[in-house]
């Protein structure tokens, strides 16, 4: 199961950088299904999502992240970024 | 370069000051109460403590050479009204003032005002357009009939040639740019992007999902396009 949820996240990285974020946040979901409390499931969720300019749930995605890990400092960046004042 | 003067240092008064100055423009900001003028000594090129409804005192400080007035008095109607009447008199080019509401809006027309803000009112019509289409970030008119619309791609429109999208022909708008989130691996072997900018884009150009293009057309035509 530990190497299917690696695969998973790798495969999204892959999603990813060949801009194919539907799919990438298709497998993040499954992923998620495995396994809830690594940060990069929400990091790469939020990407994904603020890739395809859906703020409110990139939004939601890197603030999960940050609070599995709260030193995730390029999700607070995203996060940052994506609050408008 | 232009030289600007601010009156009034309340919330939207100092706002504005701090970013033409942040623009490296010269400002010089004027209220009557010390305080305010204090905390804006270091931010503009001067600050002055000065009752701007005092004609000899504006004289004085040369207030016609400048191109910009910004009135911006929240206390009294009446204050700013006056303001504006002398900043005119005076030979000020270009006077803005900040608005209460829309009485006062029709006075200083009268006055000479050569442009008019309602904060409030056009943050409020700002906000309630971007949350009744959330996909259009923003819209710039370029005279009456024709704008300038930022929008998302629409899912539809994602994955195809701005050929086979033909806006042009169905839609009456043209693409000026696309903008773009590219992207790549960190070293940390997390992945993350940039922002790239397409000027011009050919017919041969695609589009992603997540792009936004920048549309130029009517704004009937814009109108109908975000929509979509």
């Amino acid at each position: 199961m530990k190497d299917d949820f690696k695969d998973l996240l790798e495969l999204s990285d892959f999603y990813i950088l060949s801009q194919q974020y539907d799919e990438a946040i298709k497998i993040l979901k499954k992923a998620e299904k495995l396994s809830k409390v690594d940060p990069k499931i929400y990091y790469n969720l939020g990407i994904a999502y603020e890739a395809l300019n859906e703020v409110s749930e990139a939004r939601d995605s890197f603030r999960l992240a940050l609070k599995l890990d709260p030193e995730l400092k390029s999700a607070q960046e995203h996060l940052d970024r994506l609050i408008e004042e | 370069m232009k030289q600007f003067v601010v009156i009034g240092l309340g919330r939207f008064g100092s706002s504005i000051a701090r970013a033409l100055s942040e623009m490296n423009f010269e400002v010089l900001a004027i209220d009557k109460n010390e305080t305010l003028v204090k905390s804006m000594e270091n931010v503009v090129s001067q600050a002055v403590v000065l009752d701007a409804t005092d004609e000899k005192s504006l004289k004085e400080l040369g207030i016609k050479e400048f191109d910009t007035a910004i009135v911006s008095m929240g206390e009294t109607i009446e204050d700013s009204i006056m303001i504006t009447l002398t900043l005119k008199e005076l030979g000020v080019k270009q006077v803005i003032v900040k608005a209460q509401n829309d009485l006062h809006s029709r006075i200083l027309k009268k006055v000479g005002a050569d442009r008019i803000v309602i904060p409030e009112r056009e943050m409020a019509e700002k906000l309630a357009q971007s949350l009744a289409s959330p996909k259009i970030f923003d819209f710039i008119e370029v005279s009456d009939t024709y704008g300038i619309v930022e929008m998302v791609v629409p899912k539809r429109f994602a994955n195809k040639t701005l050929t086979e999208l033909q806006l042009r022909d169905k839609y009456g708008v043209s693409v000026i740019a696309i903008k773009r989130k590219i992207p790549y691996s960190k070293p940390d072997g997390s992945t993350d992007f940039k922002d790239e900018v397409i000027i011009g884009p050919g017919g041969a150009d695609d589009t992603i999902s997540g792009d936004v293009l920048i549309l130029l057309g009517r704004s009937d035509d814009l109108d109908k396009i975000k929509k979509l």
